[in-house]
């Protein structure tokens, strides 16, 4: 798996999704909150000052009404060097808008109206060095064309709304972040921990009942899965070895009567003249042992098959459905049957070539048997994205629809068939290697005749 | 040549053994798998003959034990189990050929034969193969009968070269299924006789003398009549 799949598959992944749908709900509460917050600070703050400035304004509009102008200019100038520069300001300029009095360096060039709030900035020393401070501030006239400003040094307030504002961003994107990250992590774990699940439950199904699932020194529900998993393929693999114990050693106690029985006939035959009439008993003997050690091999194989306990290997399917049909082509040419094969190239299947050599050469078997001379059959092996699928088709009598189902099952041989030479398990072997490589068996109507399908 | 039967079942033993002798070959017996390690360590078999399942060490360990020590002899595995991938592990172990039961004895002496023919030196690594005024070269992969080019299909070459690397011997439909194809099973229908006829009447249709025979009961052979 390259990384960017690696990547993906993590942003896929459910614990993913999750955290990412929480830590945005989180994200929003936060952002919620923190804008409560925000919102009564300044209006706190906001509030004070104005309300400051404005007081102010009152007693000065008040005071230039009783004082002369040199005791007004001596008031503001009184006034500017008690404030600190970062408190309040004050500047009265001439009708030129000059400076008079104050602690404001120049009038603000801004076109607002008389008492409607200002802001604007002025450079306030900082030791060796200057900084720029916002001000918020008032302006009003005076008698004699003179104008007056009064405000207040609002860079702090900025300073902390600012502060808040900032706290507030990052809350939220940290929030989002940390969601984000958090799901991305879990979203690995679990992964890697399911990808380590999935990887051995291939192997399993490969039919290599040994795997068993990793388990780490931790006690959570992953691991107790596993642990649980482990038991349960425990049990599966008693269960299969036991059915491969049974059946090998019916097969044993199956095979060595017969074997005894052929020997047996075998030997009595050559005492025999060539003409002796026993003979032809003892030929039946023998003809009968071979056709019941075709049920046998049959039966043994369809179990075999089932147990799912055969080794696996990769199959050249391509190769093998060329090979068989390059097999049956000169006996079906013999039976004036046309065997006809498009074979897509590389189609590969994980399985056992014997077995699925067999299923074809039962429905090879079942075709050329039932097709009437002059005939067809075709074979065809398609690649498709989901899996390679092959296909039998013939155009003889075919099986009744509602028959199909019914002779996947053992030893099911239709009326129509009986005719024909057969054990009656040839389409079952079939039905139990396709299941064995988890593939799909269909019988359909080629109209006229059957098709056979194996969809991998 | 010196046969080692290692089989429990007494009466497939004795009909194997009195068969065995009857074709010329000097046998020895063994009943349980012990013993059969034993013999077959201890005398000079030129091959020997294992079931599968026998009382006291089973066939597999036996046949393991046995390649183990740097005995070479040709093993033919008798098995009386599955099938399927039990023919593998049986290979594996270190068997060189694999018979399921019950079988017809025409079948195991056509593999005994080919089994010792095998360890004769020649037989694998010549380029040319002759029988009679029949050429076969496998490099060129060309044919030829009293000169004249034969021509044949891939299948058809290679089905022609097993036969004569066993020419003179008896080859059964199985042992081509299996050596020419490498299919495990016995299909319904005749389909290597038909390959056989297509051979036979590429090689010999023109000629006085054929080549290839049909035995009875049991396969082919590929020999010269005299």
């Amino acid at each position: 798996m390259s990384a960017d799949q690696r990547f993906i598959g993590v942003i896929n992944s459910s614990p993913f999704r999750i955290s990412m749908l929480y830590s945005t709900a989180f994200a929003c509460g936060a952002a919620i909150l923190l804008g409560a917050v925000y919102f009564a600070v300044t209006q706190v703050v906001d509030g004070g000052t104005d309300n400051l400035i404005e007081a102010e304004v009152q007693g000065l509009r008040e005071q230039v009404l009783v004082l002369s102008r040199s005791d007004f200019i001596e008031l503001i100038e009184q006034r500017s060097q008690e404030q600190d520069v970062r408190g309040a300001v004050y500047l009265m300029v001439d009708p030129q808008l000059r400076p008079v009095a104050g602690n404001v360096p120049a009038w603000p060039k801004i076109a607002a109206n008389e008492g409607k709030w200002i802001q604007f900035k002025v450079s306030v020393p900082y030791g060796d060095e200057t900084r720029e401070h916002e001000m918020r501030a008032q302006r009003f006239p005076l008698p004699g064309g003179y104008r007056m400003l009064v405000g207040h040094d609002v860079q702090e307030r900025q300073n902390v709304k600012n502060l808040m504002m900032r706290g507030l961003v990052a809350a939220v994107v940290a929030t989002l972040m940390l969601g984000l990250g958090g799901g991305y992590w879990m979203g690995r774990r679990i992964l890697a921990q399911a990808g380590a699940i999935s990887a051995v439950a291939t192997q399993i199904m490969r039919g290599d009942l040994s795997q068993r699932l990793p388990v780490r020194d931790a006690d959570d529900e992953i691991n107790t899965l596993a642990l649980e998993i482990n038991s349960m393929l425990d049990k599966i693999e008693q269960l299969t070895l036991g059915m491969r114990t049974v059946l090998d050693s019916a097969a044993h106690d199956l095979r060595t009567p017969l074997n005894r029985l052929q020997s047996s006939a075998e030997a009595a035959m050559s005492q025999l003249a060539p003409s002796a009439p026993e003979r032809r008993v003892l030929e039946r003997v023998t003809t009968e042992v071979d056709r019941m050690r075709g049920t046998l091999d049959a039966l043994l194989r369809i179990a075999l098959a089932e147990t799912g306990t055969v080794a696996r290997e990769s199959v050249d399917l391509s190769e093998l459905v060329a090979s068989m049909v390059e097999l049956y082509e000169p006996v079906s040419e013999e039976r004036g049957i046309v065997l006809e094969s498009a074979v897509a190239a590389g189609a590969h299947v994980q399985g056992s070539r014997q077995l699925l050599a067999q299923a074809l050469a039962n429905l090879l078997d079942n075709a050329i048997k039932f097709t009437p001379g002059g005939g067809h059959i075709r074979v065809q092996l398609q690649s498709a994205a989901g899996g390679p699928e092959v296909v039998v088709e013939d155009d003889g009598p075919g099986i009744p629809a509602d028959k199909r189902e019914i002779v996947l099952g053992r030893r099911v041989r239709l009326d129509e068939a009986r005719k024909f030479p057969g054990s009656g398990l040839g389409l079952s072997l079939v039905a139990a290697v396709t299941k064995l490589h988890g593939a799909r068996l269909v019988l359909d109507d080629a109209a006229p005749g059957l098709r056979v399908s194996l969809k991998f | 040549m010196r046969i080692l039967i290692v089989e429990d079942d007494e009466v497939a033993r004795d009909y194997l053994a009195k068969a065995l002798r009857e074709v010329g070959h000097t046998v020895d017996v063994a009943t349980n798998g012990l013993d059969g390690l034993q013999m077959a360590s201890s005398v000079a078999v030129d091959l020997a003959i294992v079931d599968r399942m026998l009382p006291q060490l089973d066939g597999l360990a036996l046949v393991q034990s046995l390649r183990a020590t740097g005995r070479k002899m040709p093993v033919l595995i008798l098995s009386a189990l599955g099938e399927v991938d039990d023919r593998i592990t049986g290979l594996r172990a270190g068997g060189d050929d694999y018979l399921t039961k019950p079988y017809h004895m025409s079948e195991l002496l056509a593999r005994i034969d080919a089994l010792a023919r095998r360890g004769e030196s020649g037989i694998h690594d010549s380029t040319k193969l002759k029988l009679a005024d029949l050429e076969l070269d496998r490099m060129t992969r060309r044919v030829t009968r009293n000169g004249k080019k034969i021509e044949l299909t891939a299948r058809e070459f290679q089905l022609l070269e097993f036969m004569m690397r066993h020419s003179g011997q008896v080859v059964t439909r199985t042992m081509l299924l299996e050596g020419v194809w490498d299919y495990h099973f016995d299909p319904q229908t005749n389909v290597i006789d038909v390959h056989i006829s297509r051979l036979r009447q590429a090689i010999d249709k023109d000629f006085d003398k054929p080549l290839l025979h049909t035995v009875r009961g049991a396969g082919y052979s590929l020999r010269e009549d005299e």
